[in-house]
């Protein structure tokens, strides 16, 4: 009886656990009809496209295409790509650094002509499924690998810092400000140093102070680091920490100073703390990369997108446009429209200080 | 560098950021304390933290609220740990598969319904809980302000730590508890009913731990967000073993963790010239060296995980 009632508990929490995943881990969809045989024609992509042919674009991403987040945002893509362009579109959820190789293959070898890894971690595997399969495509997000039938596409997140900077610069009385990203990596890394160039471009002697916590999802640890920078005198802080950016948040509303969101709009949060986001746009990244590919502009290369492009986007003021002086909305929309003209360069520096 | 950090209002701060981040460690620890004591080992205090952490938004948010989301927050710890207590208790499943399935359990869970509750919309974060400061006492240079300027729950914890120590130490109920986690034989044949204690130490250790999970919540944050607890429910267990299962113990063991987050925290932040990384290792580095002080003094509880079945040899 106890065993019993084991099994059915034990059961029942797998069962759980699997909706809770947002489905079994590897389990395949393809959204339109079922896949094709093999394609052995060696027809390129954008050949296909000139004959009005459908392309068929695979997407692979690490964690549940419904996570509100970073998958999601690439699904969106991926959809936005079949209601536009008619694209056949099919994709895997919840692909582990093990499992990446075998995923691409998959893709490959049924056919497909755009095969997206979405997250730096794809780059390797994109490099060696790549060398075998030369008719297929492969995008990498955001990572740095490039051959003939591979390039990364990278978003200029440093664009989004640089901006912020300037404002936190100009919003500063105790010329302190503050800033908070997670683990250190090269993309966070560059949104950071981007921070500090645009800061000391209005004031070389402002005080930049920085922290990692090391994590995505501590907010209480971002908080602390926060509340640490605010005990020293800090009347800005901005973050690019994710989850646990609004922590970071949390501590500015609190001691009533200004703060930058990150990643997308987080303007609700804290209608009287965040001044505007920085936010990327992602289903922009890959819908450039698909037409780089249908109108046969693909080239195997590190390929960086930013304003110009439209992936990467300041949020509105709202409420908080009456604080910031006109002169400094003024200066900031400027510098905007000079960094998608491409008249000003936002340097970009992925190494830490 | 130095002169910044050896000064007076570096150190107010950071004892109040030390304590701060050991409040929602020391009430993990506590609830597993009186559960380690009646001899269960409860490693899904980490999930217990994070669903008290979640059910007190939820129910804040819904009520509006804070005190009915402290009520959900309890709940929520409370059921985490009865499916434990259930299992371990009356099921004598082994106890470390349980916590660790329990806490894969809660984090996948939690994350799930967090997304469904705040799908297409962000929300305002909680008003939180207000900070109580005491007159006179807070005024004490350097510690005062760490001790008698928090909220209500940290004043709750120095109560508590004192009742728990003079629960162990002088009642007979504190020895009976005490009883059923070194021998749980001798224990029922002295006619302490084993599995009843068992299960209100179980339940001590979820409203504990789910009250340190809505700690961050509706006291720190005034938000929920994925796997907020980030691993608190560890280092919790770990501040139980380094305090030797002692409430006064454990409390030390709590703020030596909080502390020295808090100070890798406070020291990238003044820009120490060192890399995150090593500064982020101080506090594991602090508890191998604190652990080194207490080689052959074990007080760990004979009988701690191993179930107790009645009249089984």
């Amino acid at each position: 009886m106890k065993k019993i009632v084991a099994m059915a508990l034990s059961l029942t929490m797998a069962v759980s656990m699997l909706t809770a995943c947002g489905g079994g881990s590897k389990e395949t969809k393809a959204e339109t009809k079922a896949e094709s045989a093999a394609q052995t024609t060696a027809e390129s992509a954008s050949e296909k496209a000139a004959e009005g042919e459908t392309l068929k674009v695979a997407l692979c991403v690490t964690g549940a295409v419904n996570d509100m987040g970073w998958c999601q945002s690439a699904y969106d893509g991926l959809k936005l790509l079949e209601e536009k362009y008619g694209a056949e579109i099919a994709y895997t959820e919840n692909i582990q650094a093990a499992d990446m190789v075998a995923a691409f293959t998959d893709y490959a070898a049924n056919g497909y002509d755009i095969v997206i890894g979405h997250g730096f971690q794809f780059g390797d595997p994109a490099l060696e499924v790549g060398a075998q399969y030369p008719d297929t495509k492969f995008i990498c997000v955001e990572a740095d690998v490039s051959s003939d039938n591979v390039a990364s596409y990278v978003m200029k997140c440093e664009e989004g810092g640089y901006i912020e900077g300037i404002l936190a610069a100009h919003m500063t009385k105790s010329n302190k400000i503050g800033f908070i990203g997670p683990i250190e990596g090269a993309s966070l890394i560059k949104i950071m140093n981007g921070f500090e160039d645009g800061a000391k471009s209005v004031n070389p002697d402002i005080e930049v102070q920085t922290a990692w916590t090391g994590s995505f999802t501590d907010t209480a640890l971002a908080k602390e680091a926060a509340q640490a920078m605010i005990d020293g005198g800090v009347d800005f802080i901005a973050h690019d920490a994710n989850e646990c950016g609004n922590g970071a948040i949390a501590a500015a509303q609190e001691a009533g100073i200004y703060a930058t969101g990150d990643s997308y709009d987080q303007h609700e949060l804290a209608p009287e703390t965040v001044l505007t986001s920085s936010m990327y746009n992602v289903p922009v990244l890959i819908e450039a990369a698909y037409n780089d590919i249908a109108n046969g502009e693909f080239k195997g290369e590190v390929k960086y997108l930013g304003m110009a492009e439209g992936v990467v986007e300041m949020a509105p003021y709202y409420d908080m446009e009456s604080v910031i002086p006109e002169d400094v909305r003024k200066e900031i929309a400027e510098l905007i429209e000079q960094i998608k003209s491409g008249e000003f360069v936002v340097p970009c520096d992925t190494t830490a200080r | 560098m130095l002169e910044q950090i050896l000064t007076i209002s570096f150190f107010t701060a950071f004892f109040s950021a030390m304590v701060r981040m050991a409040v929602p460690l020391l009430y993990a620890g506590l609830g597993e304390v009186f559960a380690e004591k009646a001899g269960i080992l409860n490693i899904g205090m980490e999930g217990v933290m994070l669903s008290g952490a979640f059910f007190s938004f939820v129910g804040a948010m819904f009520s509006g609220n804070l005190w009915v989301g402290l009520l959900f927050g309890i709940l929520g710890g409370v059921i985490v740990s009865m499916i434990h207590a259930f299992l371990s208790i009356h099921l004598a499943q082994n106890q470390s598969v349980i916590g660790l399935a329990i806490n894969t359990f809660v984090l996948g869970i939690t994350s799930f319904f967090a997304k469904i509750i705040k799908e297409g919309q962000s929300y305002q974060q909680l008003k939180t809980f207000s900070t109580i400061k005491i007159p006179v006492l807070s005024d004490i240079p350097l510690i005062g302000n760490a001790l008698f300027n928090q909220d209500i729950f940290t004043y709750l914890l120095y109560i508590l730590v004192i009742l728990m120590t003079v629960f162990y130490a002088k009642t007979a109920l504190g020895l009976s508890f005490e009883a059923i986690g070194e021998h749980p034989r001798a224990a029922d044949a002295a006619g302490i009913p084993v599995h009843k204690y068992q299960y209100i130490a179980m339940l001590v250790n979820g409203i504990l731990g789910g009250i340190g999970g809505a700690y961050l919540v509706l006291v720190q944050l005034g938000v929920f967000s994925e796997n907020m607890t980030s691993g608190r429910g560890y280092i919790a267990l770990a501040a139980v073993i380094l305090g030797r299962y002692t409430p006064v113990g454990t409390a030390g063991a709590a703020l030596i963790f909080g502390g020295a987050n808090a100070l890798q925290i406070r020291l990238q932040a003044v820009g120490v010239p060192l890399p995150a990384q090593a500064l982020a290792m101080l506090p594991y580095i602090i508890t191998l060296i604190a652990l080194l002080g207490s080689i052959g003094r074990s007080n760990e509880p004979e009988s701690l995980s191993k179930p107790y079945i009645r009249g089984s040899r």
